[in-house]
């Protein structure tokens, strides 16, 4: 199945300190940290759960979670 | 080329939230090493951090034991364990006192009545303050010694000559290749359910624990019983058939539920809001839309349901215990909370905070037993050529160029699984339809799962596991021809005394999922010369209603 982009979730890159506290945070391994900027990002949105962990442990308030999450097409073969 | 790390351990503790951190502490406390391994973090791990409730028993504070075993006897159906029972609620105040010497804070909150007339509650528990404990939780593993490897998923047990012997697993930022070598294993790794996506924050739990130990032979019971907690969401996948407006589908998580209140923010398919109390207002979106639950008067009870679908009730699933130090029926092989099925509350859930309580007890017994048993254990030696045949099904979908994604397997078994009339609404033909169309998924879909990083491996295994759990939850289903609980069948809508007053067991013989029925001890039979109106106050529907 091709990667279907929907962000669940948006992380401000101004306000993110690269402490990595997130990547730890979600139970679901959402989010990575990114080399060439050494910033959060979320590289498999669609396995986010919306339990807002990153959210509440993000020091510099950096993350927002959308109250609700975009449903994948059905396809016969993926 | 992935590197091979091999651990050498005493005790190897799968899974991080409260039954595992408890196992740990208790285990080290015994002097043996123990090593805390968790697919996520530690302290961010299984229903741990979102949960707040703690059940505590003290006769000092006026409470007392027969009215609180009562309570649960009759609300779970009669098909609790009375001995975890009285266990879990005798063990609870030393947890709690545990959870207090480690810097855990408690708020006292009052616990709702129903306003049906419902028997009244007796139970009582206290809320953690702002779920702080998980935290906590990590730090004491920590200061007491303790090896955490976090974002490690063990994928399989390695059991040589009916003993446990170790583990295999991978990072899920890499594909490095784990050997865990250890004289036991405290199984922590919850239950799971159907990655519901936008409803209970379940999606990194998928029946991990249960799977592991089903493959080494383990008997694995109580997966006919349905978790009911509730949640309103946008999406028809959660609540089919429901009108359910654009809400968004929290639970009332962080900041929504005021200090001191149980109080989450639920919605009906109405759109109206609805107070959940941990009592009998369970409801599925079910009949109609509706639990298929009633009130004494014959009122339906209105509220919607299925936030967690493939989820059973706590301490309900998972490995069948054969003792009150939480071994299974392997030598090694120990298991604790939701990993573990108790049957602490049986068919129904009646109680608050039940399910951390029931998780501190059990993770405090399995890992002071886990530790004992390895001090009089040797270091195992393993059996190198089935290591090797392990380790290639562990990584082959990485190897394999062509196949399914983890991503379209799982949704197939979300559409199969989730809407209202399979789980929670039972027939037995829909059951036998949809387990044909499962064991097709396990048959021509999951030998042919791909993965291009290490983080869709992990979501290889899980589906893998998950498809499993959806076979075992049909069978169970399709076994117990009755309704009990939170199990009902249209086809068989009355409770069935005293030829149901039984536990169904599932184990693996010769590669085949077989049933069995374990009846409960005659002891703890309902009084069956009463009439059945008597027996249990709740009707199914489509039974007869006398009033």
């Amino acid at each position: 199945m091709e990667e279907v982009i929907m962000m669940v979730a948006t992380i401000d890159l101004i306000l993110c300190n690269g402490c990595g506290i997130c990547v730890n945070s979600c139970p679901c391994d959402v989010i990575r940290m990114e080399k060439k900027n050494k910033k959060a990002t979320i590289k498999y949105p669609e396995d986010c759960m919306l339990c807002e962990l990153c959210a509440k442990d993000c020091p510099t308030k950096a993350i927002k979670v959308p109250p609700v999450k975009p449903q994948q097409l059905l396809l016969s073969w993926g | 080329m992935p590197l091979e790390k091999v651990v050498e351990t005493d005790v190897l503790v799968i899974g991080g939230g409260m039954a595992g951190c408890f196992a740990a502490i208790k285990a080290k406390n015994k002097g043996v090493k123990v090593t805390l391994v968790d697919k996520g973090y530690v302290s961010k791990s299984g229903q741990t951090p979102f949960a707040g409730g703690f059940l505590v028993f003290n006769p000092e504070w006026g409470h007392d034991l027969d009215s609180w075993m009562n309570q649960i006897n009759n609300f779970g159906e009669y098909i609790n364990n009375r001995e975890w029972t009285k266990t879990i609620l005798e063990d609870s105040y030393s947890r709690y006192k545990d959870l207090i010497s480690w810097g855990v804070e408690f708020l006292k909150i009052e616990m709702p009545q129903s306003k049906s007339s419902y028997p009244k509650r007796v139970t009582e528990a206290l809320c953690i303050k702002e779920n702080m404990h998980a935290g906590i939780l990590r730090n004491q593993a920590v200061k007491s010694g303790i090896e955490i490897l976090d974002r490690i998923m063990i994928t399989d047990l390695i059991e040589q000559d009916r003993k446990i012997v170790g583990a295999i697993g991978f990072p899920t930022d890499n594909l490095d290749f784990y050997l865990f070598k250890t004289k036991a294993i405290c199984l922590c790794a919850g239950s799971g359910g159907f990655k519901p996506h936008g409803a209970w924050p379940i999606a990194n739990l998928t029946s991990d624990g249960h799977a592991m130990a089903y493959r080494v032979g383990v008997e694995i019971t109580g997966k006919e019983f349905e978790d009911y907690h509730g949640h309103s969401s946008n999406s028809r996948l959660q609540l089919p058939g429901s009108k359910s407006p654009q809400i968004p589908p929290r639970i009332g998580l962080w900041g929504e539920v005021p200090p001191g209140h149980m109080k989450g923010q639920l919605f009906n398919s109405e759109g109206k809001e609805i107070i959940i109390r941990e009592d009998l207002t369970p409801a599925f979106e079910a009949n109609e839309g509706y639990w298929p639950f009633r009130d004494e008067k014959g009122n339906e009870i209105r509220s919607v349901n299925g936030a967690a679908p493939g989820l059973a009730i706590h301490t309900a699933e998972g490995i069948l215990p054969t003792n009150l130090d939480c071994v299974s029926s392997i030598p090694g092989l120990y298991a604790a909370g939701d990993n573990l099925a108790t049957m602490f509350v049986g068919a129904f859930y009646s109680v608050g905070g039940g399910a951390l309580a029931n998780a501190s007890v059990t993770g405090t017994r399995a890992g002071i037993a886990a530790a004992k048993y390895a001090i009089q254990t040797e270091k195992p030696k393993l059996d190198e050529n089935k290591l090797i045949e392990m380790k290639k099904t562990l990584f082959r979908p990485i190897e394999r160029k062509g196949g399914f994604t983890p991503k379209w397997v799982t949704q197939l078994l979300q559409n199969l699984m989730i809407p209202y009339f399979i789980m929670y609404i039972k027939n037995g033909k829909r059951l036998q339809a949809t387990l044909t169309l499962v064991e097709f998924i396990r048959d021509h879909l999951v030998p042919k799962l791909t993965a291009r990083d290490s983080h869709e491996l992990r979501l290889t295994h899980e589906t893998k596991n998950m498809i499993l759990n959806a076979e075992m939850k049909l069978r169970a289903s399709l076994f117990r021809t009755e309704s009990r609980g939170t199990h009902y069948r249209e086809d068989y809508p009355r409770r069935a005394d005293p030829n149901w007053l039984a536990w169904i067991l599932l184990k693996q013989e010769n590669g085949k999922m077989k049933t069995i029925k374990k009846p409960i001890p005659k002891e703890w039979w309902p009084d069956l010369t009463k009439t059945y109106e008597k027996r249990y106050f709740s009707r199914f529907p489509g039974e007869k209603w006398k009033r």
